[in-house]
């Protein structure tokens, strides 16, 4: 993209791309850092050594999975639906959905309060998972759609006079295709239901129940605060996020490149 | 947004094939699109219309007496002044956060699509605040910014000690750091979206206005810049709802302070609906936010369409 | 598989509806009540309230086990903020706490949550005997008595009004609390000629440290009238409190009171400066005396990245200095801080009204209560176990903390009562925002104030 050929002007790119970074990771250090104070590493042992903790980490684990589940299903189908077959006032359904988008979660507090207890969902995992799944598939949707639409529909119109059903067209045409996509999907989802905080706070009561961000309030009291401990949950909490997007940084890129909003 | 996403070239294609042959060969879509529908829809329809209701309740949350007072909420929300003040604070916001993000996002991508080292690392690095919880990263801008936390330290360490403050007493810096926040938590996103993008432009056309002699600069004002105007849009509006939707971040920051200078409209609703047990006037607060979201979603793409058009693209 | 459109896409539809219904049947036969609320000597509670800090309540849960062994607390602690938020959905199902915390105004009132709480009157006659209102505190009292119904049962007062100093600053510089303004200006000055801070305060959010300032300078001002104003009697822009907001920002000026302090909290900010050496004085009430007690020192210190050895802070109480200067003396004022509501759709409802009676009612309760020293006994003649408590610098503070241990005993004014409205509140802190980081009048800000209440109706 820029000039690169002279060394000059390649080092002082590098230079400009470093310090451009630099703002980005200076607050990653301070977090690190400031976990680091007072106890040291001891301030991870006191974390680590919560007798809830490993609970907590399985609920967290527990919900991303089942809101990643749920939400892949909903966003391929839809994706399919949207951009390949024949669907009657089609944008209509689509705007309905691209409203959702819109909606901030301090919104829903109110009427989940409600629905939540009525249905008898409250201290379920489902209290959290529906709502964090509502959220999240308008804009996934449109993404995969976006994708979806890269892909020739030569492709599936052959396959249909080949005699294949819709489903058949689906699971071994679209879905194989779709894969960057997927995985995109997948790490947007995993990231926002990890870090889900206010629902599984408002509704979630047991310890056997409760969530991974809600460890750092451990620390956190009426009349004091264990600044460093926060911190240290902090990391602690974020660490699995970080790794699975490292791994998965390089699907997730291409997912975008195809499907990314153009 | 829709039709600025499928404006590409193969998603024309697409369309038109499917309006040539549509309806014909192929079976109804609806199945398909249900289970989406029914969650998202469902879940969030009746919540939009289940605080409809509650806005128009003078109810404190949990006492079985709730008042039915019809619009009387939405004339109180007129009346409170910390309203117009979060709409004012939105706007800047919503400029600002725009601007930068977007001029970091394409100059980013740019350096990250040139010949340099360590690319994935720095990928990596921009991405990472996009990944963690606001709850997590709150507590390390409250330190640097503190009075005696890393920033001033770091004013007095180079001789500048006359500059350190304490910031978040001052209403507009802590709009500011506000603001300088979510820069950090989500330019990732613009980034990667610009990448995206920028990544799909062909090098023989930048190749070929370099022979022509137009440098860097000139590259991208006049090749990117035209050919991410589709993704440009996109981040408009999406960054324009999540404007409007700010909450997280001054919440744990600032908690809309010092005297509302970074109140938005979600804290607005949370102090008035938790801290006050107000939930009528929080739902009637609420409504008005959901308007504004999609007035302004409607408005960019309808005027980046009319100006499109008065281009002649 | 081939899809006939129509009837398939009918078929959902139709189940979609049943899913519907059946989630609105679920809720018309829900909320029956408890049954006959067990053994009262058996079973598991779940206790949530904003306070104590975990270690704390363990330790009160320890001691209650010593009496009830064969029932089961598990307490969860809620971040104040979110307190009122959390218990409102929980108290609507049939799953909340068996036992929740309230406190006397405000979001999570003993007020607001009346309705899903039980009268503890009866047992608590069974316990103390009829005349079972002498022996306890009576603003407790009041304040969780709601329609002729006693929702809450207190546990714990709390009183403001004092100033805590780091005596080792003090003595390090060779200097003697200050009384009076022009003393409290002087010491400031010698101070921040150390490079400490003085008299910090954190009044950013929604925490109401400030309007403890606020109430200790109208108390020096105008004894009374910040009563006369909780109760509608007195107005918030009358004369006095434009006085005292005056005093407030001349503080300021003046070099006491440190600036910035709209952009600090008073937890974490102000609390670690403290607990760091490197500020001598903060307001704070009669909780902060848990920092005199070592093994609390230490880890307080450890929690704001000091060095662990934490002998450095010897905190002390003094009066608030006569700011005004006519000669009043300093007040201290007291609330009710929190009490015990037992859920009324509790399934285990008879253990809970054992333990939530056990905190507050009983001597053995009230001790481990107030052993931590962050909490006073609301029920009388309950004293600290000074013995049993080792303090940082026994010699100085433990004279000092008796005093202020029996200092909440008389008849004193209120803190917020139970008529102070979260907006008022919000209110006061926002007027004290103003007159230390704005150029606006005290009157205007006075009158503002006023304002607000006035909408509270």
């Amino acid at each position: 993209m820029f000039e690169t050929r002279r060394l000059r002007s390649r080092i002082g790119l590098q230079i400009l791309l470093t310090v451009l970074v630099v703002p980005f990771v200076f607050p990653l250090y301070a977090m690190v850092q400031g976990s680091l104070e007072g106890l040291g590493w001891g301030n991870y042992a006191t974390v680590l050594s919560l007798p809830v903790l490993p609970k907590f980490f399985i609920n967290s684990a527990l919900i991303s999975a089942a809101v990643i589940v749920i939400v892949m299903f909903c966003t391929m189908t839809a994706a399919f639906g949207f951009s390949k077959l024949h669907i009657r006032f089609k944008e209509v359904y689509f705007w309905l959905l691209l409203i959702c988008l819109t909606l901030p979660g301090v919104v829903l507090i109110a009427p989940l309060f409600a629905t939540v207890t009525r249905v008898g969902a409250y201290n379920t995992l489902w209290a959290v998972i529906i709502p964090v799944a509502a959220l999240q598939i308008p804009f996934t949707t449109l993404l995969a759609r976006n994708f979806v639409d890269g892909i020739p529909s030569e492709l599936i119109e052959a396959a249909r006079v080949d005699g294949a059903s819709i489903v058949r067209v689906f699971w071994d045409i679209l879905l194989p295709l779709s894969r960057p996509i997927m995985a995109a999907v997948l790490v947007l989802v995993f990231i926002n239901s990890w870090n889900e905080f206010l629902l599984a706070l408002l509704f979630l009561q047991t310890p056997d129940q409760q969530t991974i961000t809600l460890v750092p309030s451990f620390f956190v009291g009426q009349y004091n605060n264990d600044q460093t401990k926060v911190l240290a949950a902090a990391v602690l909490t974020g660490l699995p996020v970080v790794i699975a997007y490292v791994f998965l940084q390089r699907f997730f890129e291409r997912g975008l490149a195809a499907g990314a909003l153009k | 947004m829709t039709t600025s996403a499928t404006t590409n070239a193969a998603g024309v294609a697409t369309e038109r094939s499917s309006r040539r042959r549509g309806g014909l060969a192929r079976p109804t879509g609806i199945p398909w699109i249900l289970p989406a529908l029914v969650v998202s829809v469902g879940v969030l329809y009746y919540c939009i219309g289940y605080t409809g209701y509650l806005s128009t309740l003078k109810w404190d949350g949990a006492s079985p007496l709730q008042l039915q007072v019809g619009l009387e909420n939405y004339a109180r929300m007129f009346r409170d002044p910390i309203f117009w003040r979060a709409l004012g604070n939105t706007a800047l916001f919503y400029v600002v956060t725009f601007a930068v993000q977007v001029a970091l996002g394409i100059v980013l991508a740019c350096l990250l699509h040139s010949r340099l080292y360590l690319k994935t690392l720095y990928k990596v690095l921009i991405f990472v605040p996009v990944v963690l919880a606001p709850a997590t990263t709150a507590p390390v801008f409250r330190q640097i910014y503190a009075p005696t936390g890393t920033l001033n330290t770091v004013l007095e360490g180079i001789g500048l000690g006359g500059l350190a403050q304490p910031w978040f007493s001052n209403g507009t810096f802590a709009l500011f750091i506000i603001i300088s926040v979510q820069i950090w938590q989500s330019t990732g996103v613009v980034f990667i979206l610009y990448f995206a993008a920028i990544g799909q432009i062909s090098p023989e056309v930048i190749e070929a206005a370099r022979i022509d002699g137009a440098g860097d600069i000139r590259i991208i004002t006049s090749i990117i810049w035209p050919s991410v105007r589709g993704t440009t849009i996109a981040i408009a509006i999406l960054s324009a709802i999540g404007s409007l939707k700010t909450f997280d971040i001054p919440f744990l920051i600032t908690s809309g302070g010092p005297t509302y200078a970074t109140e938005f409209l979600g804290t607005r609703i949370y102090r008035i609906s938790v801290q006050y047990s107000d939930v009528g006037l929080g739902a009637a607060f609420s409504i008005v936010l959901l308007l504004l979201a999609i007035g302004t979603a409607v408005l960019i793409q309808v005027g980046s369409r009319t100006r499109e058009e008065k281009a002649g693209v | 598989m081939r899809f006939s459109p129509h009837s398939k896409f009918r078929t959902v539809l139709a189940a979609a509806g049943v899913a519907v219904l059946a989630a609105g049947l679920v809720g018309c036969s829900g909320s029956s009540g408890g049954g006959d609320g067990g053994s009262a000597t058996k079973g598991t509670v779940t206790w949530w309230s904003w306070t104590p800090d975990n270690n704390v309540a363990d330790a009160e849960i320890a001691a209650f086990n010593e009496k009830y062994p064969d029932i089961k607390v598990n307490y969860r602690k809620v971040p104040i903020d979110n307190y009122a938020a959390l218990l409102r959905p929980a108290l609507a199902s049939n799953d909340g706490p068996d036992v929740f915390s309230v406190n006397a105004t405000g979001s999570f009132s003993a007020k607001t949550f009346a309705a899903y709480a039980v009268d503890l009157t009866p047992d608590i006659k069974k316990l103390l005997g009829d005349d079972w209102k002498s022996k306890v505190f009576d603003g407790g009292t009041q304040a969780f008595t709601i329609d002729g119904r006693l929702v809450g049962a207190q546990f714990a007062k709390v009183g403001a009004g004092l100033m805590w100093i780091n005596k080792s600053t003090f003595d390090k510089y060779k200097l003697q609390p200050p009384k009076t303004y022009d003393e409290w200006v002087s010491v400031c000055k010698t101070f921040r000629s150390k490079g400490l801070g003085c008299f910090r305060e954190g009044m950013a959010g929604s925490a109401g440290f400030v309007v403890d300032t606020m109430h200790s300078i109208v108390d020096s001002v105008e004894p009374g009238l910040w009563a006369k104003a909780l109760v509608g009697k007195a107005k918030w822009n009358s004369p006095g409190f434009v006085k005292s907001f005056e005093i407030l920002r001349k503080m300021q000026d003046d070099g006491i009171l440190d600036k910035g302090s709209t952009g600090i909290m008073q937890y974490p900010d102000v609390n670690n400066a403290f607990l760091t050496g490197k500020v001598p004085m903060v307001q704070m009430g009669t909780w902060y005396a848990q920092y005199s007690v070592k093994k609390n020192l230490a880890a307080a210190v450890e929690g704001a990245g000091g060095s662990s050895s934490g002998d450095s802070v010897v905190e002390l109480p003094i009066p608030f200095p006569d700011v005004a200067g006519a000669g009043n003396p300093s007040t201290v004022f007291s609330d009710v801080d929190a009490g015990h509501a037992v859920n009324a759709k509790s399934k285990n409802r008879n253990a809970a009204i054992t333990f939530a009676l056990w905190m507050g009612h009983t001597t053995e309760g009230q001790q481990a209560v107030v052993n931590g020293l962050d909490s006073v006994a609301t029920l009388k003649g309950v004293q600290p176990d000074f013995d049993k408590i080792e303090l940082v610098a026994p010699d100085v503070q433990r004279p000092e903390l008796e005093k202020l241990a029996t200092s909440l005993d008389g008849k004193l004014d209120p803190r917020y009562g139970t008529t102070l409205a979260a907006e008022t509140s919000q209110a006061i802190i926002d007027a004290s925002q103003a007159m230390v980081s704005s150029d606006k009048s005290a009157q205007d800000v006075a009158d503002g104030l006023q304002s607000v209440a006035d909408s509270q109706g």
